[in-house]
C-alpha cells in the first residue's frame, strides 16, 4: 500500500490549527478523533465545520485580483 | 517576470506523480529543473527519465542536497537530512560523496544545487569541491519561529532576515546579500518558493507561498477554488514597476504534496487541480510574453549578467486574503533589510542591519547551532511592537504632543501612496493620516522614508491642515530595539547608548531601566555589538530640541532612543536614521 494512504483518515486538530499549529488527531472507532496535544475531541463532521469557521477570517478567500486590480488595491 | 518551475524526484512518494508533474509542466510549454537526490542517482529509471527530459524539453538536471541517505552518506548523516545542520567536516564528506556520484552518473558537475538552505560553511565547501556550481536554492524567506511553532516545534529551519528575491550570498552569512564582488560567495541563490510578503511576516511563511498545496495547508482554498494562488503570481509581477522591470517567481511542489498527506484534509485531486491551475496560468503568461521561463542554471546566468551585486530592491505588499487593506513596504540593499508598516503610521516592523556583516555558520560545531537567521534590531511580531498588553516592544514611531496632549503615530492607520526606486535611492510615501488630540487640535501627518546608500534613511514627517495654524507641536522620533534572532530575549550586555547634546552623555546598557536626557541634541545612538552595528537618529543643529536614551530592564529588555524637534504650525521635520558598521 502506498505510504500516503495512512493520511486518508487523519485530520488536524481544529483548536490547535486555529492557533496556527498543525497537530494530527488520533482517529478512534466510530469516526471519533481526539487531539494528543490539547483536550479537543469530536466527530469528523464537527471538525470540518470548525475548519469552515476558521476560514471565515479570510474575507477575500474567493476573490481574484488581477494585476490591474492589485495596482488599485 | 522570470520563472523557474522546480521539481524533485520523490524519495517518499510514488514516482508516477513526479512524472505527471513533468508532463503537466511540459503540456503548458514550461521548462523545469529536475532535482535528483543522491539515492536516486542509483536508480536507473530516474536517471534515464531525467536525461530524456533534458533532451526532449531542455530541462535541467540539478542536484538535490536533501534526503541525505544512500551508500556512504547515511552513516555520516545519521538521519540528519539538513546539510546546514551537520558539522563542517561532515558537510565536506557528504558533499564530496554526492558530488562524485553526480559526476559519475551525469558525466559533468551539477550547475544548480538545491536545499532548503545552505549556510555559509556549506556554501563555501560546495564551491570549493565543485567550482562549476553556479546557482543554489539557498533559503526559505522568513521561515523560522512561526513555522517552528506551527510544525509542533519540530521543524528546525531558521531562515528569517533573508532576501525575498534571488541574491548573491555573502561569504560570511549566506542569507545576507553581498555588498560587492569581493564579499560575494560567487554563487547566485534563489529562495525556496516565493512567499506572501504580508502574511509571511504576520504568520507562517509555509502557508502563503507559490505552492498551491501550501495554501491548502493554510486553509486558504475553498476546495479546488483558490484565486489566491494566481493573486500571488500577479503581486510579484506588479513589482516590476519599481524594480527596473524586474520580477522573479518560482514554484517547487514535491510529489508528496500531491497525494494524501498530513497537511491537507482534502483528497489529492484538489491539490492536483490547484497545481494545474497555477501552471496553466504561468503557461498562459508565457504565451502572452509576460513570463520568461528558464532552467535554474539559465536563470542564474541571466542574473549574473544583468543584476549587479548590491542593487537595492523594493516590494510593495498588499494584503489580499483577509481583506484588511493593509500595505507593507520592503526595502533591501547590502546595508539592511527593512519593513515599513503603513498601517502603523510608517513604523519599522522589521530591521536587519546587514551593515554589521555578522558572520554565521550553522552546525553542532558552531555557537549558532541551528539558528541561521540574520539577527534583527527590530522585529515587532516576535518582540511585541506597539503596546497592547503590557509595555511596548521593538518598533519605531513618531510621538506627537501639543501641550499635555499626546499621540502615537503607530495608531494612525495609513496606506502606501507612492513608491520610487531609481539610481540607488528608494522611497515610500504614505497617505496622509488624520489625527486629533484630546484637546481638539486636528491635522494630518504624511510620512516619507527615503532609503539612501550606506545605511542612511531620511524620514520626513509633514504636518498639514492643522485646525490651529499657530499650534505648537513637539515631534519625537522613537526607536525601540533589541538585538535578537528568535522571539526570546538575548543578552544585551555590552550595548552602549549615547547622546550628542548638552551635555554629551554615554551609558552602558545594564538592565537598570535608567534614562538620560540632554537638550539641543543632534544625535542619539546605540552601539550594539551583537549586530556589530551602531544605530543613530540624527538631525541638524538648528532643528534639535532634545534627545534621550533609555536602558530597559529584564521585564522590558529593549534600548530606546528619542530625538525631539518642535514645529510651529504646519511644516516638516527631517530625521536621519543611520546604520554603521562597528565590527570589532
Amino acid at each position: 500500500m502506498d505510504q500516503s494512504e495512512k493520511y486518508r483518515t487523519l485530520m488536524r486538530c481544529p483548536v490547535c490549527f486555529s492557533r496556527d499549529t498543525d497537530v494530527l488527531m488520533v482517529p478512534e472507532a466510530g469516526g471519533h478523533h481526539y487531539c494528543p496535544k490539547c483536550s479537543f475531541n469530536g466527530e469528523e463532521s464537527e471538525v470540518r465545520g470548525m475548519y469552515r469557521d476558521i476560514q471565515k477570517k479570510f474575507h477575500w478567500m474567493t476573490k481574484r485580483f488581477t494585476l490591474e486590480e492589485q495596482r488599485k488595491l | 517576470m522570470h520563472l523557474n518551475v522546480l521539481h524533485r524526484t520523490p524519495s517518499d512518494a510514488v514516482y508516477s506523480i513526479f512524472k505527471r508533474q513533468q508532463d503537466l509542466a511540459h503540456s503548458f510549454n514550461l521548462k523545469t529543473t529536475v532535482f535528483v537526490s543522491y539515492s536516486d542517482l542509483f536508480n536507473e529509471e530516474v536517471v534515464k527519465d531525467a536525461f530524456q527530459y533534458e533532451r526532449e524539453f531542455g530541462d535541467e538536471i540539478g542536484l538535490s542536497i536533501h534526503a541525505l541517505n544512500g551508500p556512504g552518506v547515511s552513516k555520516i548523516a545519521r538521519t540528519q537530512n539538513c546539510i546546514w545542520l551537520l558539522n563542517a567536516s561532515a558537510k565536506r564528506e557528504v558533499l564530496d560523496i554526492i558530488l562524485r556520484k553526480f559526476r559519475e552518473i551525469c558525466g559533468r558537475p551539477p550547475v544548480s544545487v538545491g536545499s532548503y538552505h545552505f549556510d555559509s560553511s556549506a556554501l563555501r565547501i560546495l564551491k570549493e569541491l565543485e567550482p562549476g556550481v553556479e546557482t543554489v536554492i539557498g533559503g526559505c524567506f522568513e521561515e523560522g519561529v512561526r513555522v517552528f511553532h506551527g510544525c509542533n516545534h519540530s521543524w528546525y529551519l531558521f531562515n528569517e532576515g533573508m532576501p525575498w528575491n534571488p541574491w548573491y550570498p555573502s561569504q560570511s552569512h549566506s542569507l545576507r546579500p553581498a555588498a560587492d564582488e569581493k564579499d560575494s560567495s560567487g554563487i547566485v541563490a534563489v529562495p525556496h518558493l516565493m512567499r506572501d510578503m504580508t502574511l509571511s511576516y504576520e504568520g507562517r511563511n509555509d502557508f502563503w507561498a507559490s505552492h498551491p498545496p501550501n495554501v491548502i495547508r493554510g486553509m486558504g482554498n475553498d476546495a479546488s477554488f483558490c484565486p489566491y494562488d494566481l493573486n500571488l503570481v500577479d503581486q510579484f509581477r506588479m513589482q516590476e514597476e519599481w524594480n527596473d522591470g524586474y520580477s522573479y517567481y518560482n514554484t517547487f511542489v514535491s510529489a508528496s504534496w500531491l497525494t494524501w498527506n498530513h497537511n491537507s484534509e482534502y483528497p489529492p485531486e484538489v491539490a492536483w487541480e490547484l497545481y494545474t491551475k497555477q501552471l496553466r496560468y504561468l503557461g498562459e503568461l508565457k504565451k502572452s510574453g509576460e513570463v520568461h521561463d528558464s532552467t535554474l542554471a539559465e536563470y542564474g546566468r541571466w542574473h549574473r549578467a544583468y543584476r549587479p551585486v548590491g542593487q537595492p530592491e523594493v516590494y510593495w505588499a498588499k494584503e489580499m486574503l483577509y481583506g484588511s487593506h493593509k500595505h507593507y513596504f520592503w526595502f533591501i540593499d547590502p546595508s539592511r533589510r527593512i519593513l515599513i508598516d503603513a498601517t502603523q503610521g510608517g513604523a519599522v516592523g522589521d530591521l536587519r542591519p546587514y551593515a554589521g556583516r555578522v558572520p554565521v555558520a550553522t552546525g553542532p560545531d558552531t555557537a549558532n547551532r541551528e539558528i541561521a537567521s540574520y539577527p534583527f534590531l527590530i522585529q515587532s511580531q516576535h518582540r511585541s511592537g506597539n503596546a497592547h498588553h503590557c509595555q511596548d516592544g521593538a518598533r519605531t514611531t513618531l510621538l506627537l504632543s501639543n501641550g499635555k496632549a499626546e499621540l502615537d503615530s503607530s495608531f494612525l492607520r495609513s496606506k502606501i501612496a507612492a513608491v520610487t526606486n531609481t539610481a540607488g535611492e528608494a522611497s515610500v510615501t504614505l497617505t496622509p493620516a488624520k489625527f486629533q488630540f484630546a484637546n481638539g487640535l486636528k491635522g494630518e501627518l504624511t510620512t516619507r522614508h527615503i532609503f539612501l546608500p550606506q545605511g542612511q534613511i531620511k524620514t520626513e514627517r509633514t504636518i498639514s491642515n492643522l485646525s490651529d495654524p499657530q499650534a505648537e507641536l513637539t515631534l519625537t522620533e522613537y526607536f525601540k530595539g533589541a538585538p535578537g534572532r528568535t522571539e526570546y530575549p538575548e543578552d544585551m550586555h555590552g550595548i552602549r547608548l549615547g547622546i550628542d547634546g548638552n551635555p554629551k552623555r554615554q551609558m552602558e546598557f545594564d538592565y537598570s531601566g535608567e534614562a538620560f536626557e540632554s537638550v539641543a541634541a543632534t544625535m542619539v545612538y546605540a552601539e550594539v555589538p551583537q549586530t556589530r552595528t551602531r544605530i543613530e537618529l540624527a538631525t541638524v543643529a538648528g532643528e534639535a530640541k532634545s534627545g534621550a536614551v533609555k536602558a530597559g530592564h529584564l521585564f522590558s529588555p529593549y534600548f530606546t532612543l528619542f530625538l525631539t524637534q518642535s514645529l510651529k504650525g504646519n511644516g516638516k521635520i527631517i530625521t536621519w536614521t543611520n546604520l554603521k558598521n562597528i565590527e570589532p
